[in-house]
């Protein structure tokens, strides 16, 4: 139990298409992430799925069984808000048993859910406090508490921890990830932040104007993103990307660089837009020219920026920068790390080398 | 410079002071200290008596007027307060329609008093007015019905028309209120199972607690102090069925000119309508104080 599919979802206000035909499959006990820039559709694709908005056309379905035209509660979803949405004038046991006494459920089955979600959130002191007297993180943890009561086929959470401070939020993140784990409830989790959609999720689906650009596990998306937004979207600092042509299998910079060779099978000469990590370059003694513009230490390691010509590149090393900024350095990119785009479409460009 | 200031200051407070003292204060103290003397035939005769009061308790008319005033004031807040949650809620509603009938339903407020009566009484008269006509002509009735003349009916029928009168302001104010309802909590209460009704219950109605209580309130000393409706509308008639606190002290002071009788009545008014107010003050701290923490 607990599988959702979506087909060809489409959703208009008016006369203004905001899904454009969404298709996407989760398998039951699955953590995926809906995630993209603002407007993208991705809370509108959730709300959807949780019967708050009405699709225009398409089926969603649970466990095979088509549940458009049913309200929410008959659809056995659980959801879990951006601002919380607890219940001023209810206490947090009572926020938290609100669907099990509106189920009409016995008072001592109600206590007992509820003391055992509390248990699970680390909740069970603060059971008679109101929700003005939480902290924000602890407002989360109810939220999620309120949907583990009623024990749903699906969990949506919708940009749950984007209110919080950033520390809270890398604990809650982790908070929300175990809970997974042990529950193994299907999830779809909504977020901005391509930092929670990489830690969090099984299968993440990059959407951008009402259409999925992608969806894939983490590392897939990482390592061979179909299109400049995703190579962009995904992964901090974002992927450089520069003019380049290829020449006899290998890709040169406009100005003649060399930066490695072809991925993907070229023709002679033929215009691309190459992309490539900032992780993936390393400083040598031939190679790319570029100046040095900005240094950036971390700890760990160390932001560089550089100019060549018109573009800017950013790279990362481990190791430690003994050039200042100003200096002419020569960078290379480690074989195999470059990825092609068609500058006309954005997508990737596929295929094998000839 | 420190003395400067305060003469300043005293002398920036000074006309609020004096007009308090001489419009509030002053008038106040007049008429307890009339309730307190003996008046024969518009003459003071004698300070320092209870006379008034006790002639009150045993004038028969004034058990009439308190049990009217009670129908008056509790009926009609009561009344305002449920339709107007109603009328709304239904306007909290989005549509073309409702957005036309928030600006509407405001007409009752701007009409003055004396119009409102003076339209009501020829409608609800007992042999030209257009609500009994219309009532025998559709066949409800037997003959045309003398609303105002019903010694059982007519406390009920200015109830009616004093709810017309006030009731839109009441629910322009709690349609603010529930618009300003959060739509998560809404939202939530939607996955939580809750149907419309449940919703209302248990989610609008404690959002919108605080202005609920402070319109019943507001609607209660409205009621309390609303002279013109009933005195233009029945003058207290017929046989004194309609007679209220307000018009009773009216006739007392200004047709029969006893001055004491009236002055203890306002004092028994003023200390209804102070007691309202000190509830309301009461509630009002006690939600700002549980509202504190936030």
């Amino acid at each position: 139990m607990g599988s959702v599919a979506l087909r060809n979802i489409r959703k208009s206000y008016g006369a203004v298409e905001v899904l454009h035909g969404i298709d996407l499959d989760i398998k039951e006990g699955e953590f995926t992430v809906l995630v993209g820039p603002s407007g993208c559709g991705k809370s509108t694709l959730l709300r959807s799925i949780a019967g708050l908005e009405t699709i225009s056309g398409g089926d969603i379905a649970i466990d095979d069984t088509v549940i458009n035209t049913l309200v929410p509660k008959e659809r056995d979803i659980a959801m879990v808000f951006q601002n919380y949405a607890l219940y001023p004038h209810m206490s947090v046991a009572k926020n938290m048993g609100f669907s099990l006494r509106l189920a009409k459920e016995p008072q001592a089955e109600i206590d007992r859910k509820v003391r055992a979600a509390a248990e699970i959130l680390d909740l069970t002191a603060l059971l008679d406090r109101y929700p003005r007297q939480l902290s924000g993180g602890q407002r989360q943890r109810v939220a999620m508490g309120r949907a583990i009561v009623r024990d749903p086929k699906v969990f949506l959470f919708d940009e749950p921890l984007s209110n919080l401070d950033a520390k809270l939020r890398v604990q809650m993140r982790s908070e929300i990830k175990e809970l997974h784990q042990r529950l193994k409830t299907t999830t779809i989790y909504v977020t901005h932040d391509q930092i929670e959609a990489m830690t969090m999720a099984d299968k993440i689906v990059v959407m951008r104007g009402g259409h999925v650009e992608q969806i894939g596990s983490p590392l897939e998306l990482y390592d061979s993103p179909a299109s400049i937004f995703v190579a962009g979207f995904i992964g901090s600092p974002a992927m450089n990307f520069v003019p380049a042509r290829a020449t006899g299998g290998r890709l040169v910079t406009e100005a003649g660089a060399p930066l490695g060779e072809a991925p993907v099978a070229l023709s002679e000469g033929q215009s691309v837009t190459v992309g490539f990590r900032p992780e993936d370059i390393r400083l040598s003694d031939t190679g790319i020219p570029a100046r040095l513009a900005l240094i950036e230490p971390t700890g760990a390691e160390t932001q560089l920026t550089l100019r060549t010509g018109e573009t800017s590149i950013i790279m990362t090393t481990r190791d430690r920068v003994t050039h200042v900024p100003g200096d002419t350095v020569h960078i290379a990119i480690t074989p195999g790390k470059l990825h092609c785009f068609d500058p006309e479409t954005e997508q990737a460009l596929r295929g094998g080398r000839q | 410079m420190l003395r400067s200031d305060r003469f300043l200051a005293y002398a920036l407070i000074l006309p609020v002071v004096a007009a308090v003292v001489a419009f509030v204060v002053g008038p106040t103290y007049n008429v307890a200290t009339l309730s307190l003397t003996q008046v024969v035939m518009g003459m003071e005769r004698g300070f320092g008596t209870l006379g008034n009061f006790q002639a009150l308790a045993a004038d028969p008319v004034f058990g009439l007027v308190l049990k009217n005033t009670a129908i008056w004031i509790l009926g009609g807040t009561v009344l305002c307060v449920t339709v107007g949650l109603g009328v709304g809620a239904y306007l909290a509603i989005d549509s073309r329609m409702t957005g036309w009938l928030r600006a509407l339903i405001l007409l009752p407020w701007v009409l003055p008093d004396v119009v409102t009566a003076m339209a009501w009484k020829w409608m609800l008269h007992g042999q030209v007015g257009i609500i009994g006509q219309t009532l025998q002509q559709s066949g409800l009735t037997e003959g045309t019905v003398s609303f105002l003349g019903d010694p059982d009916m007519v406390m009920w029928v200015l109830v009616v028309v004093l709810i017309w009168r006030k009731m839109p302001l009441v629910a322009l104010i709690l349609c603010a209120a529930i618009r300003s309802v959060p739509d998560d909590q809404l939202e939530a209460a939607r996955m939580d199972g809750a149907n419309a009704v449940e919703r209302f219950r248990f989610v609008t109605l404690p959002n919108i607690a605080f202005s609920l209580t402070a319109v019943t309130v507001i609607s209660m000393i409205w009621i309390t102090a609303e002279f013109a409706l009933p005195w233009i509308m029945t003058g207290g008639g017929p046989a004194n069925a309609s007679q209220i606190m307000a018009t009773y002290i009216y006739q007392q002071s200004f047709e029969f000119f006893n001055w004491g009788v009236a002055s203890a009545m306002s004092v028994i008014n003023l200390v209804m309508l102070a007691s309202i107010v000190a509830l309301y003050l009461y509630i009002n701290r006690r939600s700002w104080a549980s509202e504190g923490s936030k």
